[in-house]
């Protein structure tokens, strides 16, 4: 066996709160993070447009969720509503601020800003509404975030279409691009931006995750009053996890629009997609960072894979109606079959199969 | 010796039902004072008023030199006030590490940037503050069980637990409520030696609800008896025990 | 501004509210006898109405349709409670919820899935010789000589429907020996087991229960938006309705389903141009119901919580 926890000591506590605290653990990690920079050149453009980039854009999504609902136990459907104000503040941060002012990671952090504000003002009522009432609040949030987007113009450009396209000056870099002779507008160069972001964003989530900040959200999540006798501010924690999580959902929206789809349009905004994202985020496994990764994979891929089979297997049986019929069918057996048998979701599951094959070949 | 904590003329009421009508006494700074009493007799309620959990319609709390009629339950955390719960109030999805931790939250004075960047002071008060929790820890005997989820733990480790999360606020008086409660014999004299020495050692006030008047004459400085949220005896073990109205609470009254 | 006007919207206002409260009974009998909220309350809408309309649209007659629908929502409700509710009876009610939105995108590919995703119509009135089924509306003018406005008659007619169902529901509360069962229950479960209620047979009678009331609204739903899609996010309107309601009353429910009715349409006509845009109603109740409950949390009737710790 090469792989053994057995004689790994750990020697402070600092070393304790390590995210992988075995050396081959860091070596494993640190492979599997310089491969998904260096692999760019041997995939596809398709893989990397159709694939891996929007997946990117709603496990980063899944992840802001996680840390309002899985976290900080307050329940949201207004994840599409904080994306759909992510992508409008990009757009238009472009398209208004001087170029030489604003570039696209710029925009896209001002916009998560501008999205974690938006979150904040609908989470106020957190502070007194509890439990399921606060539905009713991240539910306005997507209604009238999505109607005012629809009802003032101005923000879509005048666009009467409802959607515009994403000029190719919006992927200039300040000139980057020509300065590295690289297309920055191409596949590679969009997946390997909204990589690094997710890359930092996901790692100050697991950071936040283990640390006061984050200590206090699960406090608030599992017994409110005990957490504010222990002094912990329960408002404060509440707003700031909101503040967080709508951050995440605006970049990510950012990212979906202007490094995935290339347009900016309303209807990929709908409740809906709050839905899918709760989807991957229960699948995934509440609290868990990875899991949401996990969960963000499965939900999007069953489609593509599952129409994958129909062309290959069935000589193209299924319809676009069916793959969603059947998708929708397949979500909701996962759900309520992992929340009876393992309600940490695939992150648990993960966690468990280490535990066997730790054990293994001597289960007892 | 001073009295850290002054009760006076609480009077609580839920709705039509008065839980706790007109109650008055004072904890000297150091002892451990037990507030006993029948099922109902308004002593959880007691200590709810006191750390802010309940509002009283009537009546105010001295702590500390300050008098104030209602507390925020954070500010009274921040006076150095720590309890436990009757029904356990532990964070039922963390481990006991961070439970524990969680009593630190008041020590921890970097941001929340910081701390999702695992940089500067964050890293070192994670550090320091794991210093104290694991003080905590080894005094409670509870290492080995550091890392399991509370909700797995056997119900007088749970109890703990809890006593250690309180512990590591480093307060200035503890509050706890029915600290042996479902305890076998050998858990409450664990519990016991952990309270007197808390008391002892460390000189932090405790008041102290419990059923088992044995542990409370044993270890206790001064009690307070309730009953039907009145104030039927206050006083040292022994007064107390020789007061009629007590034993007459505690035995029933023949008509 | 013209005073008969606004009766003409008040009274429009309280009739679309009663479609409301329809829905939201539903949800308030599974929240108040196990502390679910569910979610899958609209897709039990679209599947109910959905199996009626195919089954009338291969022939079937109204009634044995109605009656063969009837039975499958029972089926599936006892299904549910077996094998969605009862192996989830300890998990908590965020795990319960998600469970229920689990169910909710089931049962949405299910029933597009076995019959499918095209829009269908209903018309009633193709089976039922009522008056009030008429699309007609009825001109008050003709009756009273001073009110000049106009009331749709099959509003009327879903209105009595819902007095009828409230009516039935409640006798089945007071009157029968389940309903007592069912009103232990919801005020204790230990307590209710404690004494021999079967707890899982009451909540299988409840989500049964819930399939007939979801199939009542759903045809009335469907018979003014069409059977699709459409009645799912139909339903997402019904929150706000139970949230003011206060989740466990089915009194609240009514009222709550009053109150938006009416506040939607006089903030459609008052505020319209405040908001410079039409459309408001897409978000106008949530905003409605969250202003009732930061001043009320527990909404209308909901039960105060004293918390213990």
């Amino acid at each position: 066996m090469i792989y053994r926890e057995t004689g790994h000591f750990v020697t402070n506590y600092l070393k304790d709160r390590e995210i992988f605290p075995m050396t081959f653990d860091k070596v494993v990690a640190l492979i599997g993070l310089l491969w998904l920079f260096l692999w760019v050149p041997t995939t596809s453009e398709y893989f990397l447009s159709a694939h891996v980039i929007p997946i990117l854009a709603v496990g980063l999504a899944t992840v802001g969720l996680n840390i309002l609902t899985g976290l900080t136990g307050q329940l949201s459907l207004g994840t599409a509503g904080f994306m759909c104000v992510g992508a409008f503040g990009t757009y238009n941060l472009m398209l208004r601020v001087p170029d030489y002012l604003m570039s696209l990671p710029v925009a896209l952090l001002m916009s998560g800003i501008f999205a974690g504000l938006v979150g904040v003002v609908f989470g106020l009522p957190a502070i007194r509404i509890k439990g399921f009432y606060l539905l009713v609040s991240t539910l306005a949030a997507q209604y009238f975030v999505w109607w005012f987007f629809n009802s003032y113009a101005w923000f879509l450009n005048y666009e009467s279409s409802g959607v515009v396209a994403i000029a190719p000056k919006f992927y200039d870099y300040w000139g980057l691009g020509n300065f590295l002779g690289v297309d920055m507008q191409g596949y590679p160069a969009r997946y390997l931006l909204a990589l690094v972001v997710c890359i930092g964003l996901s790692y100050f989530a697991k950071n936040l995750l283990r640390s006061n900040t984050g200590r206090n959200f699960m406090s608030v999540r599992d017994r409110d009053i005990a957490a504010s006798v222990m002094g912990i501010s329960v408002p404060r924690a509440k707003l700031l996890a909101f503040f967080i999580s709508c951050f995440y959902c605006g970049v990510a929206g950012g990212i979906y629009s202007f490094l995935y789809i290339g347009n900016v349009d309303l209807m990929i905004y709908e409740v809906d997609r709050s839905f899918t994202i709760l989807f991957m985020l229960i699948i995934g496994g509440l609290g868990s960072i990875s899991g949401s990764w996990l969960g963000a994979i499965f939900v999007y891929e069953f489609p593509i894979v599952f129409t994958w089979v129909g062309d290959f297997i069935f000589q193209g049986a299924f319809n676009t109606a069916v793959v969603e019929n059947v998708s929708n069918m397949v979500y909701g057996v996962f759900i309520i079959a992992l929340l009876i048998r393992e309600p940490g979701g695939f992150a648990a599951l993960w966690a468990t199969t280490k535990q066997k094959l730790r054990m293994w070949p001597y289960p007892h | 010796m001073s009295d850290i904590l002054k009760v006076e003329n609480v009077t609580l009421q839920f709705g039509g039902v008065k839980a706790i009508t007109d109650i008055s006494f004072n904890v000297k700074e150091g002892e451990i004072c037990a507030v006993i009493g029948p099922n109902g007799a308004g002593k959880s309620s007691m200590l709810n008023v006191i750390n802010g959990v309940y509002l009283p319609q009537v009546g105010t709390v001295t702590y500390n030199g300050v008098t104030r009629r209602t507390i925020n339950p954070r500010d009274a955390a921040i006076a150095g006030m720590a309890r436990t719960f009757q029904n356990i109030a532990l964070f039922q999805g963390m481990t006991v590490l961070e439970n524990i931790m969680t009593g630190r939250n008041l020590f921890m004075k970097s941001t929340w940037l910081e701390q999702g960047l695992n940089i500067g002071r964050a890293r070192e008060e994670e550090r320091s503050n794991r210093l104290a929790v694991e003080k905590v820890i080894k005094f409670l005997q509870i290492e080995s069980i550091r890392k399991t989820p509370v909700a797995k733990l056997p119900y007088g480790l749970q109890k703990r637990v809890e006593l250690g999360r309180a512990l590591v606020a480093e307060p200035k008086i503890l509050l706890l409520d029915e600290p042996m409660a479902g305890m076998n014999l050998e858990e409450k004299a664990d519990m016991s030696c952990f309270i007197l020495e808390i008391n002892k050692e460390q000189g932090i006030t405790t008041v102290m609800i419990e059923h088992d008047m044995g542990v409370v004459m044993d270890i206790s400085d001064h009690v307070v008896v309730l009953d039907y949220g009145k104030k039927i005896g206050d006083g040292s073990p022994t007064e107390v025990m020789a007061n009629q109205d007590v034993i007459d609470a505690y035995l029933g009254v023949s008509h | 501004m013209d005073w008969v006007y606004l009766i003409e919207v008040l009274v429009g206002g309280l009739l679309s509210g009663v479609m409301y409260s329809l829905v939201a009974i539903g949800f308030v009998l599974i929240y108040k006898s196990s502390g679910i909220f569910n979610f899958a309350q609209g897709t039990m809408l679209l599947f109910a109405s959905l199996t009626f309309v195919k089954m009338t649209e291969n022939g079937i007659g109204f009634w044995t349709a109605l009656f063969i629908a009837a039975g499958i929502m029972v089926i599936f409700g006892v299904a549910t409670e077996r094998f969605v509710i009862r192996p989830l009876a300890n998990q908590n009610l965020l795990a319960l919820f998600m469970a229920t939105v689990g169910l909710a995108t089931f049962q949405e590919g299910f029933s597009q899935f076995i019959w499918d995703s095209d829009v269908h119509g209903l018309q009633m009135n193709k089976f039922l010789d009522i008056g009030l089924l008429d699309p007609n509306p009825i001109f008050m003018s003709d009756h009273i000589p001073w009110l000049d406005i106009l009331i749709p008659q099959f509003d009327i007619f879903a209105s009595l429907v819902a007095g009828l169902m409230i009516v039935v529901l409640a006798f089945f509360f007071q009157k029968t020996k389940t309903g007592l069962s069912l009103r232990a229950v919801s005020d204790d479960h230990m307590a209710a087991m404690a004494v021999g209620i079967p707890l899982q047979t009451v909540w299988a009678v409840v989500w049964a229960v819930t399939g007939i009331i979801a199939l009542v609204s759903g045809l009335l739903w469907a018979e003014r938006v069409s059977v699709s899609f459409t009645l799912i996010e139909a339903v997402m309107k019904a929150l706000p309705v139970i949230l003011i309601g206060g989740l466990t009353s089915i009194p609240g429910a009514i009222v709550g389903g009053l109150v938006i009715g009416v506040g939607e349409k006089l903030g459609e006509i008052y505020l319209a141009d405040v908001f410079g845009g039409q459309g408001i109603e897409l978000w106008f109740a949530y905003f409605m119901a969250l202003m009732f409950l930061v001043v009320r949390p527990q909404g209308m009737f909901g039960e105060k919580l004293i918390e213990r710790v």
